[in-house]
């Protein structure tokens, strides 16, 4: 565990005490169940964001997805009657069809990731709205799909299923990110893209493949969170939730210069956020407050971890220490 | 006379591992100048930045005008009128020439909206560069000058300071003859207002026609001074190698094997009318000499695959291969040491360990996932078998000295099978110490079967350590030579395209 | 750069010439709404329904490509532009956006429907006035809890006109009886949010016994929730607007009744005045510049009927 890691759960424990101290129903299962239901939504799609981040990539479109995604999605299923299992395959692969897209466009023909899904931000969302004529996508009233709705919206022993996901899919990508040589290749290439190229990483299919993971998990975000609202407004639907991702990816102790992070961050920085949003409902804080309270927080955080980061300090002693690059000393030539 | 602009006495630096300067003590007085040779690493680079308030010295005083300046700053130095004129360029190609020159102090006008006074300063510029005789005006873009224009408006930059002392570090190294003559011309103007001058250059002649006084640094120590009349060529030399060329060159064990690597007629994109062709044998280290510019980087690109070489066949041990990407080149036991080594070479604030087994991470996995046992065992291997000085290989590569960083680059390729190595100035920016180490490596190297193709623009480098040598000049090779006849003469000879006979 | 100049010329000559086409035959008069939603979806039908008894004019409904004030008043500046004869606006911002307005009507008849700018030149407002839906909604709520409890609203954007009014008009009911309106969360219309209001609510306050949803997608959240931790029939919902879930939770009984005004009503009533002033018989239009469309209250009892007369109109 980086101590990044560590001061983060500090904070998430000390936000949880406090809370919990002014009203202690947010210990109450059912909060906590329902807490854990929404780290699980946007937790899903925050460790994609945070993998092209770390590539040194940022990724916009993922909000513009889940309303294209989730719209079609619904569709499938209410309108063409097709199987939820296809339309659940056909959707994690349509995800994984527009990352493999922002992956060409960055690698292969040098655009800039921000422009491009800033563009799939606004294209999206207006296919979306155009598809669905601005009207809100949902289902007839009643109408069940008990298999589906189990899986993605169930609970087992008060445990919401997304967060069951959540969880599996943050080990296997915490185990690609950190144990594989795919992870390896990724830090190299958002650390230094050519010395990366320089030791014979084909660094343009680690960057795309950074986009279609993050493009898969988008798809996988998007069912679930349409089964969460069960009806999508196109126009609103996931506005700004690119912003939670990457603001739990830097929560979590991604750089936006790419190379550094870790899933458990991004698992870390994802709760926090879902704990402020709590906080702001069960303290009866104004709700219009919400985003300042989330950007106070978000702010406060990077802040003081830069500065303990700075002091080194609190470093030395827990385990595995990150490599502080000095400004190489001078030589003389 | 009276007093000297600057008195330096006693100055002394030292690295970790390395003594950069050592007890360096001399005077610059006004109007004087002042040539300062030695070979790369001899300590003229830690002297430029104590001088320019960049690095402290541990020991020594600097005085300026008389003044102590015990810990002297960046502002300090540029206050006292110092001003430099750097071998690398930092200029901002976006802006003109004008703006260049005054960047960070521009006149201002429109008083409390302090708007840029452009009129002012391409006026101020236009005098200097008319001064210079330059052929490009303050309102030039300077993306459009060429390096040598570029160099000038760095002097231009120095000029406009109004500068007590200007200290130029090798100025003329992209100059054109007739650009180095004008320059020449500007520093005796300079003299003549009293300003004093630090010439620091590898090229001895221009050293010869323009200062009063040359020092003479080695291994970070002042190892002698020439006053009027005995500056000349073979003495300075005498005093800066302080040892014959001979000595660097470490024979092979065995003559050499059977080829290794045959170029047909490759050509590169820098110059796509030009091609090379030649061979390297297994054991031997073929130096390839030439000027800055003479396509040997682009043709090591080409080589490894980095960039995409425009025809012509390249043969590994006698089979053809098309090699379109590094991991092709590198799966082929080809393998480039690169110049640049921390923009290309290393990850600087990874560890060193990771930085060794990134080329080939397929080697420390087991069942697709990474065992960080057998990976630090091998980065402890290398650390040994190459003296590599650090603490720890969990060190960051960046907290490395250079020569050290490079042989962490080395040891990226030593611990998979090299067949090929290309190195590309193996030894800029390392220490004399560290030097001689990674030649004893390529040697060692060489005598293991190992084919070295040694890219060199340091003479002493490319005439003590290879064993033939090929020169370019401008994308082709100019020539081939072999031991008997290494000699700087020759080289230079070739390198800027003439003939041996 | 000559070959783009000759395409821009081309399409402007092209675009020109449709747009004559149509203004030149017969009088334009326009619906511009606040934002795309499936409410208006019902108006379109109402401006349809006037279409057919209005052969001589042309008359669209147009969408803002967002719901921002300027995008909207840049939409009316160029259907102005475009030489339409007469709008009728559902002003998203019509507080602060009275000059601009009067810029509209300045050059053509405009009126304002759902959302009133009395400050503005309109010349009248055909809609439903949000405090009457709001003490519709409150007589829904005193119905439903006669012994008195605790109600907790949900609403997109607590600050918008249509929500307060809405908020002023349940509370005016309510006031002086057992019942209490304790809070009204906001969402800023994101439906994630809306669900986890509800359920953060629900953890908060064990003994709330009544949810208002203020918006059209509000009620249905506050359904999803009750229904997935088993508490529908248990805490009293009052709804506003037609959503299908809405429709589908009163005729189950587990939502008292829904609020729902009569945008086709809007259109059509709208669309016809309008006309009619253009030909210059302005006895439509009352001294107070108010048309006010009254909501209607949906229960149990009506439910069927009304859904049946929804989908006649929307076609659905």
């Amino acid at each position: 565990m980086l101590k990044k890691d560590l001061g983060l759960l500090i904070l998430i424990l000390v936000v949880g005490a406090v809370v919990a101290f002014i009203n202690p129903r947010f210990l109450s299962p059912i909060n906590l169940s329902n807490t854990m239901n929404l780290i699980g939504l946007y937790g899903l799609f925050s460790i994609g964001v945070g993998f092209v981040i770390i590539t040194g990539g940022i990724e916009l479109s993922v909000g513009s997805m889940f309303a294209l995604l989730g719209v079609i999605f619904i569709d499938l299923l209410s309108t063409y009657d097709v199987s939820w299992m296809l339309a659940f395959l056909l959707i994690v692969l349509a995800g994984l069809l527009l990352g493999s897209l922002h992956g060409f466009l960055v690698t292969r023909m040098n655009m800039q990731p921000f422009i491009v899904t800033l563009c799939g931000l606004l294209i999206y969302r207006g296919i979306a709205r155009f598809y669905t004529e601005d009207a809100t996508a949902g289902f007839a009233f009643g109408t069940s799909f008990p298999m589906l709705e189990w899986l993605v919206a169930g609970r087992t022993f008060g445990i919401p299923h997304s967060f069951i996901a959540f969880i599996i899919i943050a080990v296997i990508m915490g185990i690609v990110l950190h144990r594989s040589i795919f992870g390896r290749y990724l830090f190299a290439v958002g650390k230094n893209e050519e010395a990366a190229r320089y030791s014979g990483i084909r660094t343009g299919r680690v960057i795309a493949a950074a986009y279609i993971i993050c493009g898969g998990l988008a798809g996988l975000a998007a069912i679930f969170l349409a089964m969460y609202t069960r009806s999508i407004s196109p126009a609103s639907h996931g506005n700004f939730y690119e912003l939670y991702a990457i603001a739990a990816a830097v929560l979590g102790g991604c750089s936006l210069r790419g190379g550094e992070g870790s899933v458990l961050g991004i698992v870390l920085g994802t709760i926090l956020l879902q704990v402020l949003q709590n906080l702001v409902n069960l303290l009866g804080i104004p709700s219009s407050l919400n985003f300042a309270v989330i950007g106070t927080v978000i702010l406060i955080g990077v802040l003081a971890d830069q500065q303990i980061m700075r002091r080194g300090g609190f470093g030395q002693i827990f385990g595995r220490t990150k490599t502080v690059a000095q400004p190489a000393a001078e030589r003389q030539t | 006379m009276a007093e000297p602009f600057l008195d330096l006495s006693d100055i002394s630096k030292a690295y970790p591992g390395v003594q950069a300067l050592d007890g360096i003590s001399f005077s610059v007085a006004s109007g004087e100048v002042i040539g300062l040779v030695g070979e790369n690493g001899a300590g003229k680079s830690t002297l430029m930045k104590i001088l320019g308030g960049v690095v402290t010295p541990d020991k020594g005083v600097i005085r300026i005008a008389g003044a102590p300046c015990p810990a002297l700053t960046v502002n300090e130095a540029s206050r006292a009128g110092i001003a430099f004129v750097h071998q690398e360029l930092n200029l901002f190609e976006n802006l003109d020439v004008a703006a260049n020159v005054f960047i960070g102090r521009e006149p201002s006008t429109g008083g409390p909206f302090r708007l840029v006074d452009n009129r002012t300063m391409h006026a101020e510029t236009g005098k200097l560069l008319h001064l210079l005789g330059v052929d490009f005006s303050p309102a030039t873009p300077v993306a459009q000058l060429s390096l040598a224009q570029q160099q000038l408006v760095e002097i231009t930059k120095a000029l406009s300071l109004d500068a007590r002392l200007v200290i130029m570090d090798e100025p003329t190294s992209s100059l054109t003859v007739s650009e180095t003559n004008r320059l020449l011309k500007v520093i005796a103007d300079l003299k003549t207002r009293g300003v004093s001058v630090i010439f620091i250059s590898h090229r001895l002649h221009e050293v010869e026609r323009c200062a009063d006084r040359v020092i003479v640094l080695r291994d970070g120590r002042k190892v002698g001074e020439l006053g009027q009349g005995e500056i000349r060529h073979d003495a300075m030399i005498r005093l800066m190698i302080g040892r014959s060329l001979k000595s660097l060159y470490l024979a092979p064990a065995a003559p050499p094997r059977a080829e290794a690597m045959a170029l047909d007629q490759v050509r590169t994109s820098t110059f796509p009318e030009q091609n090379v062709s030649l061979s390297l044998r297994q054991g031997e280290i073929l130096g390839l000499a030439g000027l800055v510019g003479s396509g040997r980087t682009e043709l090591a690109r080409a080589l490894f695959g980095i960039d995409h070489k425009l025809g012509g066949d390249v043969k590994l041990a006698g089979r053809p291969v098309a090699i379109t990407s590094p991991r092709e080149a590198i799966d082929n036991g080809l393998f480039l040491v690169p110049e640049d080594r921390k923009r290309s070479g290393l990850l600087l604030d990874v560890s060193i360990s990771e930085n060794i087994s990134l080329p080939d991470l397929v080697s420390y996995t087991k069942s697709f996932l990474m065992q960080p046992a057998p990976e630090a065992e091998n980065a402890e291997r290398q650390r040994k078998r190459l003296n590599i000085k650090t603490r720890s290989v969990m060190a960051a590569a960046g907290t490395l000295s250079g020569g050290n960083q490079q042989k962490v680059v080395l040891a990226k390729w030593l611990s998979m099978r090299p067949k090929v190595i290309i190195f590309d100035e193996p030894t800029r920016g390392v220490d004399v110490g560290a030097k001689q180490e990674i030649y004893e490596l390529m040697r060692d190297l060489s005598d293991q079967g190992v084919a070295i193709l040694m890219i060199s623009s340091d003479m002493e480098e490319v005439i003590g350590v290879s064993d033939r040598m090929a020169v370019m000049h401008e994308g082709r090779i100019s020539g081939f030579l072999e031991r008997d006849r290494f000699s700087e003469d020759n080289v230079l000879k070739l390198a800027v395209g003439q003939s041996l006979q | 750069m000559k070959r783009m100049l000759m395409a821009g010329a081309a399409f402007a000559i092209a675009l020109s010439m449709t747009m004559s086409a149509g203004a030149q035959d017969k009088k334009t008069l326009a619906f511009v709404v606040n934002g795309a939603s499936d409410f208006w979806k019902i108006a379109e039908a109402g401006v349809k329904k006037a279409q057919e008894e209005l052969p001589n004019y042309n008359l669209e409904l147009k969408y803002p490509e967002q719901a921002a004030a300027a995008i909207q008043q840049r939409l009316m500046d160029d259907l102005v532009a475009a030489g339409v004869s007469a709008i009728m606006v559902s002003a998203i911002d019509p507080k602060t956006s009275t000059e601009a307005l009067d810029r509209v009507g300045g050059q053509v008849p405009l009126f304002t429907t759902d959302s009133d700018a009395p400050q503005s030149k309109r010349l009248a407002y055909i809609g439903s006035s949000n405090v009457e839906l709001g003490k519709d909604a409150g007589k829904l709520v005193l119905k439903a809890l006669p012994e008195g409890g605790k109600c907790v609203g949900f609403v997109g954007l607590p600050g918008a006109d249509n929500a307060r009014e809405r908020i002023e008009g349940v509370k005016d009911v309510i006031k002086g009886s057992k019942v209490e309106l304790v809070d009204v969360r906001g969402d800023d219309i994101d439906q994630t949010r809306a669900k986890r209001n509800v359920e953060d609510t629900l953890s908060a306050m064990s003994d709330v016994n009544c949810m208002i949803g203020f918006y059209s997608y509000n009620t249905p959240r506050i359904y999803e929730v009750l229904k997935e931790s088993g508490k529908l029939g248990q805490i009293k919902v009052i709804g506003f607007d037609e959503d299908p879930i809405t429709l589908g939770g009163v005729r189950e009984g587990t939502i008292e009744g829904t609020v729902v005004q009569n945008p086709y009503e809007w259109g059509y009533q709208g669309m016809k005045l309008m006309a009619k002033v253009l030909e210059g018989d302005k006895s439509g239009i009352p001294a107070d510049g108010l048309i006010i469309v009254p909501g209607q209250v949906i229960e149990k009892g009506n439910v069927d009927a009304f859904e049946a007369e929804l989908k006649a109109r929307v076609g659905k």
